[in-house]
């Protein structure tokens, strides 16, 4: 019976597996993973129906979240035995003696460039297809005589407003998006520390020192990647305080979030400061939903890939933490890192499409 | 009917004549008439019997109407004895089931104050015509009307007893059919429907493992094995599980096809109500190429695809796993909506802007978020497949060594693989627009619906060639062992799949032909699409020449194949009627593209499976089919299946729509359709139900042979790729891992054929030996 096979060399689905003998190993984790998922997809679509807010899913929702953070659990607590003994290995040309997890993991990129291409897609079908907000403001106030293609006073007109409006529109409110960029780039390069201090030769390194080394370069990527989201959070909702320095003449002055700017997925009755007619005071009101869904969906997605990042980041922090790498079993860092890259790169996209343009 | 009313007529004139003569002047009741008597015994206020020579009319009513709308009613009477002129002309009665009724002016009252029933006013009696308004009730039910009129010629005062005559008029307006079911609570309706599944399915499987050992039917024996199912990574257990998902899903999207077959039966029809007819339709399309084609194109590829390359099992077990119990999850959301009445009804394509308007059902988001696990699976599924077939294939299997059903699945899935994350995105973006309101599809913030059929067909359309790429692999492995001799044009084969799955990329503007895309780009994707059918016809012409060369063996699994071969090649054909898009612009949306589909679908795709049922269930669970009823399986089926599908082409040249829940005949409009389509339609339904009952059978044998079949030997057909090598079913896992089977002449034809550009290349490059055929 086939069960005894697997008895034989894994007594629960639930623990940690013996890797020492190749696959398959049963496991629970696919199934709670995939209920989580369904619960969590469900109860979010009752937390909110057309952007009405239920507060009575939200136990449900979270319930959904640690079904999979269970199945996450589990998968983990599996891995956690793995040393690189057994790393499989490419049999068939043309990846012959490669690690096989290597070429699953770019074939993988390959699915998650598709992802960002379809989404840039839609930017550029609306960056192009739609007029921007300023084009349509400096045509002036609507004249059925002079001006009939102008606009009017508290009439929203559909237009294109990019977040660089507000985002380029000083170096303090570029801050967060700027100091983001360079806090993934370095986490790009301490991720590669980490592999190189964990592919050091047995012998040629203290092996106590490899372990601090690895863990602490790759607890330094988290705490970069916690920082890209800690400071993407000031910069959509809570906003900050530059106090005043006098000795470069700067004054005191509030950097408002794009939250509080009503720079918002539902606001049809946008209004920038710029867009002010000088003679009449009359305002032109915009209606921005279109833009704002591009930006906060496209980098909200680069945001979640960080999340996913962090997470991956802790566990492989606890199992360095463990001194569980050594140069048998450093490739694990190289096929996250490959997606930790990946993420990075697409960030150098990211950022001046929707930041700076 | 004319016969008998010509006396009664003339009598009633008569009658009519003495009224008069005898009294000449009466008025109509200047109080109203009413009272709660007048609807079952008629007006009695004069006379008792009603009169015909006086018409009561009412109009403004709707045929059905709609909840809580206000109609405005006019109700009038003409003939009996009023006259121009008189004082008084006459009365009504008006009384209503249901609804409340209000006045416009005073000609008319609420009689004794009652909502439902209204009459003239003293006022109003000078006149013939009333007008009034009528509120429908909420409920939704059938409303009765009955009206009284009072004709009368008379100014004389009140009362008298002749001179004057009534008559009644009954309409009845329906209501808009079953009251609509609430809205149900999403979560009630999953936990529901968890509940169900779980207790049927539950008591199945506890079937199943008490057949396999009565004696220990304990939960010390049951729970491992269950567990084992459960948590199992192996690829054969998977793709047994993808099986028995797809096969259930094929029951239930048939189900679904029989309920539309039995509404379009007879034109007219209202069996199932519209409303219900876009959920069925909607769920039928996705159930069948989501839930139903992909699991058992995902269950031959575990299966089949790791034993052919001689791999132990696939790259990533776990993920295989994974990708699997994504789907029956995955399948509960989709189906939520059905249940609460509110399933997902915006076809399979869920075309934009109407999948994010509010007026759709709830179930629309529980459908995108189920197929966005889908495409999560299918990703997965990608992964798995293109890193095992790149990397584990045994030694001495180079890429032109792979077995075609192989081929077709690395094909298959590297189309799919680059495609979906398209639909993925667009599927995020539907799911956000209906949940956090954002405004991808929004048209009035500047949202474009042209957006949404883009990234689907994009995705969609090398979709479709997913689902038929596999069954092209079924075909090459069953006719190259049924002929007893190697494919003809191994290479040519591969190239032409490989073209398949590079042209269906630049196509899927096609579908798009008739909304309003640039000509240019519809100018390309009709010279595009129809490229698509040379490398189709190289395949076509490799099997036809493949079965020339060899000797064919009639198995059942060689029969289906050759329906394949007749079917698929009468679906390409009609399939070439629409990149021309002067013709397309004429069948678009038509049954014309039911019919088109259905044969490269059914003939096609499912044709090719039931081949791959036949040929590769012995080796699955090491028991033979029986092949007599195969056999009658299969004349069955593709007799009932011609049937059914042949006459839509016809249906949809005259102009019968797709997507809509009914259609009429007529001997003179233009607009309808001509009456022997009803004679049609009534065939196609009647051909369905024969379609479904034939497919029981190869059920039934399956259930038959897997209890009490022949043992089935390793290689019961004489293939020669690797799956026939290991015993039937084979070991787990299905090679020893370090010691693999080295390759041997799984495709002997690569040794001694040069392949079609091999030769194309000799000839032109060496001048003198065009006489030689290939080398030794």
């Amino acid at each position: 019976m086939s069960a005894d096979y697997h008895d034989h060399d894994h007594p629960s689905p639930w623990g940690p597996h013996d890797w020492g003998h190749g696959a398959p190993h049963n496991s629970w984790s696919p199934l709670v993973m995939s209920i989580g998922i369904g619960i969590f997809l469900m109860t979010f679509g009752g937390l909110f129906t057309f952007s009405e807010f239920d507060m009575w899913y939200l136990p449900l929702v979270i319930v959904g979240i640690a079904v999979i953070g269970a199945g996450l659990f589990v998968w983990w607590r599996q891995d956690m035995s793995f040393d690189g003994t057994y790393e499989p290995m490419s049999a068939g040309v043309p990846f012959k003696n490669i690690q096989i997890r290597k070429v699953g993991m770019w074939v993988f990129l390959m699915s998650e460039m598709m992802i960002f291409s379809s989404l840039f897609s839609t930017y550029m079908r609306y960056r192009q297809g739609i007029p921007r907000c300023d084009t349509v403001f400096n045509r002036g106030l609507f004249d059925p005589v002079t001006n009939p293609d102008g606009w009017q006073d508290g009439v929203a007109v559909t237009c294109f407003e990019p977040a660089s409006h507000l985002i380029a529109s000083s170096w303090w409110h570029i801050a967060p998006g700027a100091i983001n960029t360079f806090a993934l780039i370095i986490s790009s390069f301490t991720i590669v520390q980490a592999l190189r201090w964990a592919h050091k030769p047995v012998g040629s390194v203290d092996e106590e020192v490899r372990r601090k080394r690895v863990y602490r370069y790759l607890g330094a990527t988290t705490i970069l990647a916690s920082l890209f989201l800690t400071l993407k959070m000031i910069e959509w909702f809570i906003g900050f305080h530059v106090p005043a320095i006098d000795l470069i003449g700067l004054h005191e002055h509030e950097i408002h979030s794009l939250y509080s700017e009503g720079y918002l997925i539902n606001n049809d009755h946008y209004q920038h400061h710029d867009y002010v007619d000088e003679a009449t005071g009359a305002h032109m009101v915009a209606n921005i939903q279109v833009s704002a869904t591009l930006f906060y969906v496209t980098t909200g997605t680069h945001g979640l890939h960080v999340l996913v990042g962090i997470i991956g980041l802790a566990y492989l922090t606890f199992k360095a933490w463990t001194g569980a790498y050594n140069p048998q079993s450093a490739v694990s860092i190289e096929y996250f890192g490959l997606y930790w890259h990946f993420v990075d790169l697409v960030w150098v996209l990211v950022f001046p499409f929707f930041y700076l343009y | 009917m004319s016969k008998n009313s010509a006396p009664r007529k003339i009598a009633l004139v008569a009658m009519l004549a003495m009224a008069v003569l005898v009294v000449p002047t009466v008025t109509s009741l200047p109080g109203g008439m009413g009272g709660a008597d007048i609807q079952r015994a008629g007006c009695t206020c004069h006379g008792t019997l009603p009169s015909s020579s006086v018409e009561a009319s009412i109009s403004g009513l709707p045929d059905s109407y709609n909840v809580s709308e206000t109609y405005n009613v006019t109700v009038s009477f003409s003939g009996g004895p009023s006259t121009d002129g008189n004082m008084n002309l006459g009365g009504f009665n008006l009384w209503a089931s249901d609804g409340t009724f209000a006045t416009l002016d005073d000609s008319a009252q609420l009689w004794e104050q009652n909502t439902n029933e209204v009459a003239h006013t003293e006022s109003g009696n000078d006149q013939r015509t009333w007008f009034l308004q009528w509120t429908a009730p909420e409920s939704g039910v059938n409303v009765d009307f009955i009206l009284h009129v009072n004709s009368v010629n008379g100014n004389q005062g009140n009362g008298g007893s002749g001179g004057d005559m009534w008559n009644r008029a009954d309409v009845t307006v329906l209501g808009f059919g079953d009251p609509p079911l609430p809205e149900v609570d999403p979560f009630k309706v999953l936990a529901t429907l968890v509940v169900i599944s779980g207790v049927m399915l539950s008591i199945v499987v506890m079937y199943i493992f008490y057949r396999k050992n009565p004696d220990s039917f304990d939960w010390e024996n049951f729970a491992p094995w269950i567990s084992e199912w459960l948590t199992s990574t192996d690829h054969k257990k998977i793709g047994t599980l993808y099986f028995v998902q797809g096969l259930f899903f094929l029951g239930v999207g048939g189900i679904m096809a029989l309920m539309i077959r039995m509404q379009l039966a007879v034109p007219g029809n209202d069996f199932i109500s519209q409303d219900y007819y876009n959920q069925f339709f909607t769920l039928h399309g996705t159930t069948m190429i989501f839930l139903a084609a992909m699991p058992l194109i995902a269950g031959f590829a575990n299966w089949i695809v790791p034993l052919q390359i001689g791999a132990p099992d696939l790259a990533f077990p776990r993920l295989n796993a994974m990708s699997f119990w994504l789907q029956p999850v995955a399948a509960l959301l989709i189906f939520t909506g059905v249940f609460s009445g509110q399933g997902a009804d915006t076809g399979w394509t869920g075309y934009a802007p109407y999948v994010v308007t509010e007026t759709t059902h709830s179930g629309v988001s529980m459908w995108a978020a189920g197929q966005l696990m889908l495409v999560a699976s299918s990703t997965l599924t990608g992964i798995n497949f293109l890193t095992t077939m790149a990397v584990m294939r045994a030694p001495g299997m180079g890429w032109f060594q792979m077995p075609l059903f192989t081929w077709s699945i690395l094909v298959a899935n590297l189309m799919l693989f680059l495609s979906i994350p398209a639909f993925g995105v667009g599927l995020i973006q539907v799911y956000l627009d209906r949940t956090i309101g954002t405004a991808f599809y929004d048209v009035a913030a500047g949202g474009d619906p042209l957006l949404w059929s883009h990234l689907f067909w994009y995705f969609g359309h090398p979709e479709v060639y997913v689902v038929i790429v596999p069954a092209f692999g079924v075909i090459s492995e069953v006719i190259a062992t049924s002929a007893r001799r190697s494919i003809f044009g191994y290479k040519s084969m591969v190239y032409a799949m490989a073209g398949i799955g590079l042209v269906s990329f630049i196509v899927y503007g096609h579908h798009m032909f008739t909304s309003g895309m640039s000509p240019t780009l519809r100018f390309v994707t009709m010279l595009t699409t129809m490229l698509v059918a040379v490398p189709t016809g190289i395949k076509i012409f490799n099997w036809l020449k493949t079965m020339h060369g060899g000797s064919l063996v009639y198995r059942t699994h060689t029969l289906w194949t050759l329906g394949f071969l007749v079917t698929f090649t009468l679906g390409g054909i009609s399939g070439m009627f629409f990149p021309s898009m002067a013709l397309d612009v004429h069948l678009h949306e038509t049954y014309f593209v039911v019919a088109h589909f259905h044969y490269v679908l059914v003939g096609g795709t499912v044709f090719g499976f039931f081949a791959a049922i036949y040929y590769w269930y012995p080796k699955m669970t090491g028991r033979m089919l029986d092949e007599r009823l195969g056999v009658l399986h299969f004349l069955t089926a593709f007799i009932s299946y011609n049937a059914l599908f042949w006459p839509m082409h016809r249906l949809g040249v005259v102009g019968m729509i797709r997507r809509t829940h009914t259609y009429y005949i007529t001997t003179d409009d233009f607009n309808a359709l001509p009456e022997w389509a009803a004679d049609w339609n009534m065939l196609i339904s009647i051909s369905a139900f024969l379609f479904f009952a034939s497919n029981l059978i190869m059920v039934y044998n399956m259930i038959k042979t897997l209890v009490r079949g022949e043992k089935a030997p390793a290689d019961p057909w004489g293939g020669w790729s690797f799956e026939w090598m290991t015993t039937s079913p084979p070991p787990t896992p299905s090679f020893d891992p370090h010691n693999l089977p080295e390759l041997k002449d799984a495709n002997e034809h690569v040794a001694n054929e040069p392949g079609v550009f091999g030769q194309m290349f000799r000839r032109l490059m060496v001048e003198d030996d065009t006489t030689e055929g290939g080398s030794h």
